[in-house]
């Protein structure tokens, strides 16, 4: 951005990172002159850090600014959307495709041109409308690339406006797509709302998060797929994903309204501020995962504070992330019988208040995790200075005293879903700033019970 | 040998790169008296790097002047966009003729 202002810059990049910033580089258009630090910050002794700076990383950030501009590494010439690259038999197509690191390791479905067809059936728009140039390759979210990428991924046709409504949510700036490649490696869920679920066969009851049912599979591989080829997040041998450890692709998840419906709880979509029976998709990124979280009895108590414990045990470490962004959403998705026997004396409101209240960490644990990570100069005082906490943070001095894992009770998000024979739940807890809850009506095509009638 | 397997004419999976390219800024063999501004997204030890650097630049440009990182704010979390977006017009009141951008690591 500096440089675009005519400012000659110089980048500050750990070595590890040196292929991100290539596909960085190219995707802004932008040329970047680099000093290196070698290896990572974070373990380096003040004697070790002090000789890298001095010896690389300084003298580099040097000859950036006063030596040779850097050059323009986009000189690739690719082919026009749309076009045939290749003709061959499935398995030349697999090779094909997966060394040109086009697939994510599985094999695909070929994407021709009638297999495309069908998809666009499934929107009234062109496909070569752009809904956004996405970071971090500065690629086109084009309807066509929308359709090619769910046929490869395995989804049927008419799943085509989720999709579309997929890309429109994780193409909202406040989404920052342009993060999914950080390091601690989040996945993004999708969740469906809406009477869409029923009508493309979504799995919102047992084995709800396993593979198996085509819709949450598909779907599920499909963001990922989306992610790894027009974004550019790809993991070694290709480049723009360091995620560390990383995750592999969540299945989408789908609510059980009728449950909810059924003993009075608002669904999540409307959680998330739309109408009763309107089709919704959210993308949430997801992070961590509780254990399962079983819970008895039959009051409400017991079994938010239960939650309380599990999540609070799970997700403590990494709620300074979301101290030092002022965000962070767990996401709870409450098994049906237990959502059942909390509903009958408490509200949604009353849950996440509760949650609120009783999960805690003390000041100097979450100050300890904070330095662990990345951020040495971590302090609450700054934060609430800052305004991106609330007062309360900072109380008082003692840095034993408790301060609040979730920082408001409206991030607290609840969705009724999985084994209604079993007490079980499990929380998701997002990363932060990065991936936040983010929702988009699905736009049906003007024909769509009868196109959805001609597939049955 | 000849197969009668199927062949498929597959599309380009990717889509167009629509990058709006910007050349290189003009480069500055001498830093005396310019101004170097540091923007730093308060992660991975910038407290103790940048300071290094600065004195590792002064050493060989000792009338280079350096607008610090707390100038500017943190661009990267929770005020990413807003903190962002008032860079330029920030670069622009301390005269910056050069920058230095970090930490991705």
């Amino acid at each position: 951005m500096v440089e675009r202002l005519g400012i000659p810059t110089a980048s500050i990049i750990g070595s590890g990172f040196l292929k991100q910033a290539e596909v960085i580089t190219k995707g802004v258009g932008v040329p970047l002159a680099i000093g290196v630090y070698p290896g990572a910050p974070m373990v380096d002794s003040e004697a070790e850090l002090k000789r890298k700076v001095e010896e690389e990383l300084a003298p580099g950030i040097l000859r950036g600014l006063t030596g040779d501009a850097p050059p323009d590494l986009n000189t690739e010439v690719e082919p026009a959307p749309g076009a045939v690259v290749m003709s061959g038999t499935y398995d030349e197509v697999q090779e094909h495709f997966y060394k040109q690191l086009w697939t994510d390791g599985l094999p695909i479905v070929p994407p021709t041109r009638s297999r495309i067809d069908a998809f666009l059936k499934f929107t009234d728009r062109n496909e070569t409308d752009v809904i956004r140039v996405l970071p971090q390759e500065g690629r086109e979210g084009s309807i066509l690339s929308i359709a090619i990428t769910g046929v490869m991924a395995g989804c049927r046709p008419e799943y085509m406006p989720v999709l579309i409504a997929i890309i429109e949510a994780m193409s909202d700036p406040k989404y920052r797509i342009e993060d999914s490649g950080s390091t601690p490696g989040w996945e993004p869920v999708v969740i469906v709302n809406g009477p869409i679920i029923k009508e493309l066969d979504f799995n919102y009851g047992q084995g709800m998060m396993r593979v198996g049912r085509q819709a949450n599979t598909s779907i599920g591989r499909f963001v990922r797929m989306y992610l790894r080829n027009i974004c550019g997040f790809r993991i070694p041998p290709g480049a723009g994903d360091k995620g560390s450890i990383g995750q592999s692709f969540l299945v989408a998840m789908a609510e059980d309204e009728d449950s909810a419906r059924a003993f009075g709880w608002p669904s999540y979509g409307e959680d998330r501020g739309f109408k009763q029976r309107e089709n919704i998709v959210t993308v949430h990124s997801v992070v961590a995962i509780t254990s399962p979280m079983y819970s008895g009895g039959d009051d409400a108590k017991t079994h938010v504070q239960q939650w309380a414990e599990v999540i609070a045990g799970s997700f403590t470490y990494w709620a300074h992330t979301g101290f030092k962004t002022g965000l962070w959403s767990p996401l709870i998705v409450a098994g049906p019988s237990i959502a059942g026997v909390i509903a009958k004396e408490w509200t949604k409101a009353q849950v996440r208040q509760y949650l609120y209240e009783h999960m805690k960490v003390t000041a100097e644990r979450a100050t300890h995790y904070a330095r662990m990570t990345s951020t040495p100069t971590f302090s609450f005082e700054n934060l609430v200075r800052d305004g991106i906490l609330p007062p309360d943070y900072t109380a008082s001095k003692d840095p034993e005293r408790l301060v609040n894992i979730v920082i408001d009770p409206e991030m607290v998000e609840i969705l009724v879903a999985g084994d209604p024979g079993r007490n079980q739940s499990r929380a998701y807890m997002s990363n932060h700033v990065q991936g936040p809850p983010t929702s988009r009506k699905i736009e049906l095509p003007k024909k769509w019970k009868d196109l959805l009638g001609a597939k049955k | 040998m000849a197969t009668n397997e199927p062949k498929y004419d597959v599309l380009w999976p990717l889509s167009r790169k629509a990058v709006k390219r910007t050349a290189a800024a003009t480069r500055l063999p001498d830093l005396n008296d310019k101004v170097v501004a540091e923007l730093w997204d308060v992660i991975f030890r910038g407290e103790t790097i940048y300071p290094l650097v600065r004195e590792y630049i002064k050493k060989r440009f000792p009338r280079v002047k350096f607008v610090p990182y707390n100038e500017f704010g943190n661009f990267h979390g929770a005020r990413e966009h807003e903190v962002s977006a008032t860079i330029p017009d920030k670069l622009k009141a301390f005269k910056a003729d050069a920058a230095i951008v970090g930490i991705g690591a």
